[in-house]
């Protein structure tokens, strides 16, 4: 929804963003389902319980005004043009840990089943039909229901939610692949001839591998082997609708039970237990805690971004004191348990497995597709958060001090809680691996006159028993 | 109505189908066990003996048993 060019794979209509608005096209001979499936029970409940973005048709008088403003945009053939409530920062599923795809497969099944007892069908079952509202998912592609044949016992996006949600969770736990290494260069999911390559003879006949893999690719290669009519591919009709309706709850029931043994389990890492194990003792942590929470008193920012987050401790105080945050951190079991935390605290906190060094790309057709992650960050937040993290960009990225204080003054438009960890911190230490002579020239005197450059120092503050210090530092204009 | 515009698979569409003729004769042996099943209980409801049809149809008191026992 945050494309720098309008969707265009649905021929029932496109969806575009205008002066920070979301808009959607909906094509004449679609517009009626459309219509009738927002009305339907099963959408206004999804809609009231935020799990399906709200929408308004708009009025003549307001478009009229739109298409004088932007004639391109609001031109089209016959078809409504509507206005979807804006979801805060879009995330994509390269940027999930596996427990979000969890959670966004869960919601489709919950759509579609939703859809089907009130006779609409879903035909589409992707990740890129949901978006993140905090830690809640919502579906955000209000086009892909669609009026259901009550006679169709096949659900024709089966394949490409197995491709999207449970083949890319099924690799996760057996390969520990991560979405990422799934979706940055698959905008489809896998194929299971791909996860059928990576098996081994005995794996292929495990209960789970055989019904998502090992049988579709036999079967496959079997159909590849004839000469093939499409007959495969026309609709199929039931005499009884009921019986239709019947096979179709079986297969989201079955759908919901693979989902569910495939949920992501809580994991661990080098990161994860950083909380139980950080270099801080108790005061030293009870000051820093203190110094971040008055600042966000102080500054109240609305949008925070927390850079290097680990599990979220912070983040949750941002998001307490009433922020939206987004809280990245390339680790994904630390980025899991954020999620989770997010989630049953219900906190409008996003986390996203992102490296601050190498952030996610503009992707897609003509890289139009989906924002890189500076496109959408610019701008947006008035707060953030960069605790124990520089010495990270420094030593294990190579970034130089004054980039790293550059990109700050770039992603926030106010406040930076900042905390600088000198040279001979064990951490550093650590992270330099007997590289200690490309830093000794950095201390915190040297980290003040480069924040100097960019941001006013409001205070500071020692973190007692460590060789850290914190910094509350207002962007200078310009 | 617009058509699918989405990849169905080949193989994934062929064992949906095959699933589903599966699945779709299952409906037809719920369906008979339900007939059975209703058949059943209709009849052995019409076979009752009277005395439990009408201890069925008490309505039951709000005084616990025994304090009515005691009161008698």
């Amino acid at each position: 929804m945050a494309s720098a060019i309008p969707s265009f794979r649905d021929p029932a209509g496109h969806c575009f963003s205008f002066q920070n608005r979301i808009f959607r096209f909906v094509a004449a001979d679609a517009l009626a389902d459309f219509e009738a499936f927002f009305a339907s029970p099963s959408a206004q409940k999804l809609v009231a319980d935020g799990k399906l973005v709200a929408s308004r048709r708009l009025a003549d008088g307001e478009l009229a005004e739109l298409r004088s403003a932007s004639p391109r945009s609001f031109s089209g053939g016959a078809g409504a043009f509507f206005e979807h409530e804006k979801i805060f920062f879009p995330s994509y599923p390269y940027e999930w840990p596996p427990e979000m795809l969890w959670a966004a497969g869960k919601l489709t099944l919950e759509t579609a089943r939703g859809a089907l007892a009130d006779g609409f069908g879903l035909k589409d079952a992707t990740p890129a039909n949901v978006l993140f509202r905090g830690s809640a998912p919502v579906f955000v592609d209000a086009l892909s229901f669609e009026r259901r044949d009550p006679h169709d016992p096949l659900w024709r996006p089966y394949a490409q939610f197995v491709r999207t949600f449970l083949l890319p969770l099924l690799a996760n736990r057996r390969w520990g692949l991560s979405p990422a290494d799934v979706f940055l260069t698959r905008r489809d999911g896998i194929e299971p001839e791909e996860i059928y390559r990576w098996c081994g003879p005995l794996e292929k006949f495990s209960p789970r591998l055989l019904s998502l893999v090992s049988i579709p690719t036999w079967l496959s290669r079997k159909a590849n082997a004839r000469a093939d009519d499409g007959r495969i591919y026309r609709p199929r009709r039931l005499k009884n609708a009921e019986q239709a309706r019947f096979i179709l709850e079986s297969l989201f029931r079955r759908l919901e039970r693979t989902l569910d043994a495939l949920r992501p389990p809580a994991a661990t890492s080098a990161w994860s237990e950083y909380m139980g194990t950080h270099s801080y003792d108790d005061p030293a942590f009870a000051e820093k805690e203190r110094f971040v929470r008055e600042a966000l008193v102080e500054f109240k920012p609305s949008r925070v971004l927390d850079a290097g987050a680990n599990t979220g401790h912070f983040s949750a105080m941002a998001a307490g004191a009433g922020a939206d945050v987004v809280a990245m951190d390339l680790d994904a079991a630390c980025v899991g348990r954020m999620w989770r935390l997010g989630h049953e605290k219900s906190l409008k906190l996003l986390p996203l497995v992102l490296n601050l060094a190498r952030p996610s790309p503009s992707l897609g057709w003509r890289n139009g597709e989906s924002a890189s992650f500076l496109d959408r960050a610019y701008g947006t937040f008035d707060g953030v958060l960069m605790l124990a993290l520089i010495h990270h960009l420094l030593v294990t990225e190579r970034i130089p001090l004054e980039e790293i204080l550059r990109l700050a003054y770039e992603l926030t438009n106010q406040l930076l809680i900042v905390e600088w960890v000198e040279p001979d911190d064990n951490m550093f230490r650590r992270l330099t691996r007997g590289r200690e002579q490309l830093h000794e020239s950095l201390n915190a005197d040297v980290f003040e006159s480069a924040c100097r450059q960019y941001f006013d120092i409001v205070r500071s503050v020692a973190l007692p028993g460590t060789s850290r210090r914190l910094y509350c530092c207002r962007r200078k204009k310009g | 109505m617009i058509l699918g515009y989405i990849d169905p698979g080949l193989g994934m569409l062929i064992w949906q189908a095959i699933v589903s003729a599966f699945v779709g004769f299952l409906f037809y042996v719920k369906k008979s066990r339900d007939f059975i099943v209703g058949l059943g209980s209709r009849i052995f409801r019409r076979q009752k003996p009277r005395h439990e049809v009408v201890t069925d149809t008490v309505k039951p008191s709000s005084v616990p048993i025994e304090a009515e026992v005691k009161a008698r």
